[in-house]
């Protein structure tokens, strides 16, 4: 494919195929910085690392005793935050694969973790219906404050600087503006699997499993912009905005990997877009800086970097 | 070292500077005592380098080979050659001043220890005794037993017991016995009594004749033993003593004074250290040795005759009568009667059962007979209704009690038409009559006419449970009219006026599968009411209520425009029941309608750990008018501020917001009215300004906020919330500073700029109040903080807001910290010349056209003033 001048094209072929994780993959997760490496947490209950431009696994961290379902890495990518089905958040040093704390008090899996921006608190979203913010820096084993106002399970978190924002089946995304004070509820009306703002935190960008992506406008709670057109309807496809925000993205249930040009919301083509991976695609995301590079995990246990054919 | 013992041990190859050669053995100084004093005393020692010592510190046993007990020099009896016999002294010119010798001359201060311990009465800590103080003993040897009495009877004891004092501040004097007085016979028979312990026989007072004039006069009751009771705190049986002799155990009871305790055996085996065993308790002793008892170590035990002579009663005195008389009694098998038991002299009596009486064959009961024959006359005038027979038969109790005018029972429903309202019961019994009359009809009927009630069994629901049980988990929320009918159920078992329809049987339902339903609702209910507790915590009630699919009996068919309307009636009914904001998100349109917007306040801790400054919530208002009320303080306080000063030329009207009249130079003072109003309407500031303040980034300021309440708590700072930091800004604000100076000018010129108004009062005043100083102190703490927080706001302005300000809120920190430095510098050089123009100030407030230069002065940056009323 011809690099093509306008809008950036999406990286669509193929680069590397990690494919050591024995089951679905429930998230992958670019680390800070450069973004070289890449974070996986899958249902066989083990968190890899891998080298995403050479293909190959670094190392494995297993401690959980049940599914990962979310990863943070923090800032100085020198330890990450990793939750799962054993309820409990465990923090991990990288450089030597252990486990420097496990933080536990929710009542359910927890869906969601994220650190804030210096790792000084994270924050967790739970089945148990509620986020709650964890102190890193005190041995303190409560938290230092619950968020209970959602009424069913905390699926997606965002941690901005001053910011929280959480996504909960009950069809919500709550903000927490911890400079106002203030709590703002927006009500999307399906359950909400993902919530990934903007750099300039302006906007929002939610997946809700009516198939539908919406650009909603964080100031006013306007929908901006509704990206149709793939199917998502029982599981978390996280949607993630394209190089320099130019566009969304999303896997869906079946496989394909959906692009939309982000102001007009029209399907950039392929449309349809190929089928890429066996089984739903659980997670997006784009390189943070670098236009070439995507990665995208699915439920058929393989986690695929994606760059331009010529930057290989 | 000297130079030539070096060259000479250099010579022999020593390293001259090693530590080796140059160790010192001289020793200068007395070391210090070892830290040994504060060895724990409770500490465990072994039992071979335990030693026994007497409470003079003298050590008393050396064991066998050293001596044995109270051996050696030091412990010789009394003196340095130990005990020598007495020399002949003759005594023939003294012989009226001989006295027999007593065994007492002959003890050691121990055996003259045990002595007095062995005659103690009652307990020495309880100083129960009016008498045992003055209890003829070793310490008196001169007094004779007559002056002992005399002096028991008479003198009053050294310490008085609190029942003695009570006593004596009701009249009672010493020796003069308790209880009105008696006559001299009565008193013999007491004498007697006492002394013999039996009941004195009567003709015992016309025995002795006394002298007439002695019967002319009352005495004083004499006093009584007292019972004293042993608890009993051992699980020995009744009447048992530990360590009882052979002789007592086969109930040969030695005189008054056995002693309760263990008689140990003579000689040898038994050691301080040991405590007295079984096997050395003197089985042979009969009781012969009383007066002392050979233990290893006192162990202070009650004597029997533990008693204390207090007034009588003659219950009392029975009661001392009674133990002696019990000691020797005995049972007819020959079995000791229990002390503290009296055989009885009467025999038991027997309870005598006297046959039935033969019941004549054919015999009715009929008690109107009986009444016939003996009230003959009411009969006559008795009505119908009252004919005893009619009692059982036809009236039940309720009915009875009805007529009686008794209000019912409360009891529990018995049928379902107890639940039933009138009207419903009514319509029930027409149904019934109607049924009845056209029953060849309907083939169906007659399950449908309401079943005896006495089939019907209601289970009991507590009301409570069934309130939980109504607010909990719907358990058939598949089958709405099943849930209707267990929620009427529930109601019915709420209380007896209940809103909800009551519960019966459905037309075509047996009696049994009735009850079967009701009883399943029973145990629903039992078992849904919602948890309590910690577990309900757990748990959250879904935003959406799944009823789960309707299941259709049999083999269902559904025709292609049933389901259309059907769901079409769905969507109707969905759409009825959905909330506005529901329906804006399904029509897509997002935006006030689907936001809700509600205060929040994140906990401390996290806006530290986010950076960011906490918001100052205000609990009922929301966030866009939380700057409200500060302003309506300020118009209150400008109020009374109008009110209390008498000066003219204050023009309140000014500045809308702005609280400027206040004049400057009495802030602070003693003069300044409106000082303490201040206080009650203060408000303390958030917490985090004081952290941006004074804390470092790093550090926890736990502690300091404790130290920061608890100076509240000392004394409640005495600040005019709105001034000063207004004035200080002021000062800060180039514009406003230039303007209020210029106004000042007219006043003896007095510079905004170093003037701090808050320094003076400290001059002035503070020598003369001394009690208020204190809390000045405080006030000046908090002025200075006041002034850093209006500089810290003064530094935001300048930066462009706080918008701007908080990306690097580090940097601004340290700012700020060299900008307060300044400032506090200025605040201590200030402190010292009062400037003369001040105390011209004091009295004359600034004229009118100040403050409206200072409002409008102030009102430049509106953001800038806005900070700093927040910081109020």
């Amino acid at each position: 494919m011809a690099p093509s001048r306008g809008p950036q094209q999406l990286a669509r072929s193929l680069h590397a195929s990690l494919d050591n994780h024995k089951g679905p993959v429930n998230v992958a997760r670019y680390a800070k910085g450069t973004a070289k490496y890449i974070l996986t947490g899958g249902q066989d209950r083990t968190i890899r690392l891998w080298n995403a431009s050479l293909g190959t696994e670094i190392k494995v961290f297993a401690a959980h005793g049940y599914e990962v379902l979310s990863i943070s890495v923090a800032h100085d990518n020198a330890k990450f935050a990793s939750s799962g089905g054993d309820r409990s958040i465990f923090i991990w040093d990288v450089a030597t694969g252990v486990t420097t704390r496990r933080i536990s008090g929710h009542m359910g899996k927890i869906h969601a973790v994220e650190f804030n921006e210096d790792a000084t608190v994270v924050a967790s979203g739970s089945f148990d219906s509620t986020v709650r913010l964890w102190d890193l820096r005190s041995q303190n084993r409560q938290a230092i404050q619950v968020l209970d106002e959602a009424r069913d399970a905390v699926q997606t978190l965002h941690v901005g600087s001053t910011t929280i924002i959480a996504g909960s089946v009950d069809g919500h995304v709550r903000t927490y503006d911890l400079r106002k004070g203030e709590l703002r509820s927006d009500y999307i009306g399906h359950a909400v699997t993902s919530v990934v703002p903007t750099q300039d935190n302006q906007t929002y960008l939610v997946t809700t499993l009516d198939s539908h992506i919406r650009l909603m406008d964080a100031t006013t709670g306007k929908m901006l912009n509704d990206f149709t057109g793939h199917s998502n309807e029982a599981y978390r496809c996280r949607a993630c905005f394209g190089h320099g925000e130019a566009s969304v993205i999303c896997g869906d249930e079946k496989g394909m990997v959906w692009e939309w040009d982000l102001l007009d919301a029209k399907v950039l083509p392929p449309n349809p877009p190929p089928k890429v991976h066996q089984k739903v695609i659980t997670w997006t995301e784009h390189h943070p800086t670098d236009v070439n590079e995507m990665i995208t995990s699915s439920a058929d246990g393989t986690v695929k970097v994606w760059r331009h054919p010529e930057s290989d | 070292m000297s130079s030539r013992l070096k060259r000479k041990l250099g010579d022999l190859g020593v390293d001259t500077s090693s530590s080796r050669a140059n160790e010192s053995f001289c020793l200068i100084g007395t070391p210090l005592p070892p830290l040994e004093k504060s060895r724990d005393t409770g500490e465990f020692v072994p039992l071979w380098k335990q030693d026994v010592r007497d409470e003079k510190g003298r050590r008393r046993l050396h064991g066998a080979f050293t001596g044995g007990f109270s051996a050696g020099y030091f412990n010789t009896v009394g003196s340095k050659e130990g005990w020598a016999p007495s020399t002949f002294v003759s005594s023939r010119g003294e012989k009226a001043k001989q006295k027999v010798a007593r065994p007492e001359d002959f003890m050691d201060e121990e055996d003259l220890q045990e002595l007095r311990d062995s005659r103690k009465l009652v307990d020495t800590a309880d100083e129960m005794d009016l008498t045992g103080g003055a209890m003829p003993g070793v310490d008196e040897p001169e007094k004779d037993s007559i002056a002992a009495t005399l002096q028991a009877s008479l003198l009053p004891p050294p310490t008085e017991s609190v029942g003695a004092r009570i006593l004596k501040k009701m009249g009672w004097r010493i020796g003069q016995g308790i209880g009105p007085r008696i006559t001299l016979r009565q008193r013999r028979m007491q004498d007697y009594e006492l002394s013999s312990g039996s009941k004195a026989p009567s003709d015992l007072a016309d025995v002795h004749d006394d002298h007439e004039e002695a019967q002319k006069h009352t005495y004083a009751r004499r006093d009584t033993k007292l019972l004293l009771v042993d608890r009993k705190d051992n699980s020995h049986g009744l009447g048992y003593s530990p360590g009882m002799g052979l002789h007592e155990s086969l109930g040969v009871k030695g005189g008054k004074g056995v002693s309760a305790g263990p008689n140990l055996a003579a000689g040898f085996g038994l050691g301080a250290l040991n405590e007295a065993d079984e096997d050395d308790l003197d089985v042979y002793d009969g009781g012969l040795h009383h007066n002392r008892r050979r233990e290893a170590y006192d162990i202070i035990e009650h004597n029997d005759d533990d008693t204390v002579r207090i007034g009588s009663k003659s219950e009392r005195a029975k009661k001392s009568q009674v133990r002696p008389a019990s000691s020797t009694s005995y049972f007819r098998d020959g079995q000791p009667v229990l002390v503290g038991f009296v055989l009885s002299d009467k025999p038991v009596a027997e309870d005598r059962l006297f046959p039935l009486p033969d019941v004549p064959k054919g015999w009715a009961p009929d008690p109107r007979r009986v009444w016939d024959i003996n009230n003959k006359e009411n009969i006559g005038q008795r009505v119908a209704p009252n004919i005893p027979g009619k009692w059982d038969s036809r009236i039940s109790a309720d009915e009875r009690g009805s007529l009686l005018g008794e209000t019912p029972l409360p009891s529990g429903p018995r049928s379902v038409f107890d639940f039933m309202s009138q009207k419903d019961r009514q319509r029930l019994q027409n149904i019934a009559a109607g049924k009845a009359q056209v029953q060849a009809q309907p083939p169906a009927a007659p399950a449908s006419v309401p079943l005896p009630p006495e089939t019907i069994r209601i289970p009991r629901t507590e009301p409570h449970v069934a309130q939980a049980a109504l607010r909990g988990f719907q358990p058939f929320a598949s089958d709405p009219a099943k849930q209707s009918r267990y929620n009427s159920y529930l109601h019915s078992q709420l209380g007896e006026d209940s809103a909800g329809p009551p519960l019966q049987p459905l037309p075509d339902q047996r009696t049994d599968a009735f009850n079967k339903e009701v009883e399943d609702y029973a145990k629903a209910a039992l078992l849904f009411k919602p948890i309590s507790g910690a577990m309900a915590g757990r748990f959250t009630s879904a935003a959406v209520v799944e009823h789960g699919p309707m299941i259709h009996e049999g083999l269902h068919t559904p025709s292609a425009e049933e389901m259309e309307r059907k769901e079409v009636e769905e969507r109707k009914k969905e759409e009825e029941s959905i909330s506005p904001k529901a329906h804006a998100a399904r029509m897509g349109m997002y935006g006030p309608l689907t936001r809700e917007t509600t205060p929040w306040q994140p906990a401390k801790l996290l806006c530290k750990r986010f950076k960011v400054k906490d918001p100052e919530l205000v609990p009922e208002t929301p966030e866009d008018t939380a700057a409200v009320p500060p302003a309506s303080e300020w118009e209150q306080q400008k109020q009374e501020f109008a009110a209390s000063t008498s000066t003219g030329g204050v023009g309140i009207g000014g500045g809308a917001k702005r609280e400027g009249p206040r004049d400057i130079s009495n802030i602070g003072l003693g003069e300044d009215e409106d000082q303490g109003r201040d206080t009650l309407t203060y408000q303390r500031p958030a917490m985090d300004v004081f952290k941006a303040i004074f804390a470092s980034d790093d550090e926890e300021s736990e502690d300091e906020t404790k130290v920061e309440e608890e100076e509240e708590n000392i004394s409640p700072p005495q600040i005019l919330p709105a001034e000063p930091s207004i004035i200080t800004e002021s000062t800060a604000t180039p514009s406003a500073s230039t303007s209020t100076s210029l106004v000042l000018g007219r006043n003896e010129l007095v510079d905004l700029n170093t003037f701090k108004p808050t320094f003076i009062p400290r001059e002035g005043k503070a020598k003369k109040e001394k009690d208020k100083e204190r809390g000045r102190d405080k006030e000046k703490k908090e002025k200075k903080k006041k002034e850093k927080r209006a500089v810290l706001s003064f530094a935001m302005d300048e930066e462009g807001g706080e918008e701007t300000v908080l990306p690097k809120p580090k940097k601004k920190k340290r700012k700020d910290q060299d900008n307060r430095r300044d400032d506090d510098d200025d605040g201590m050089w200030v402190e010292k010349p009062a400037p003369e123009a001040v105390n011209v100030l004091m009295f004359a407030p600034p004229p009118s056209s100040a403050e409206s230069a200072e409002s409008t002065a102030g009102g430049g940056p509106p953001k800038g003033r806005k900070r700093a009323v927040d910081f109020m």
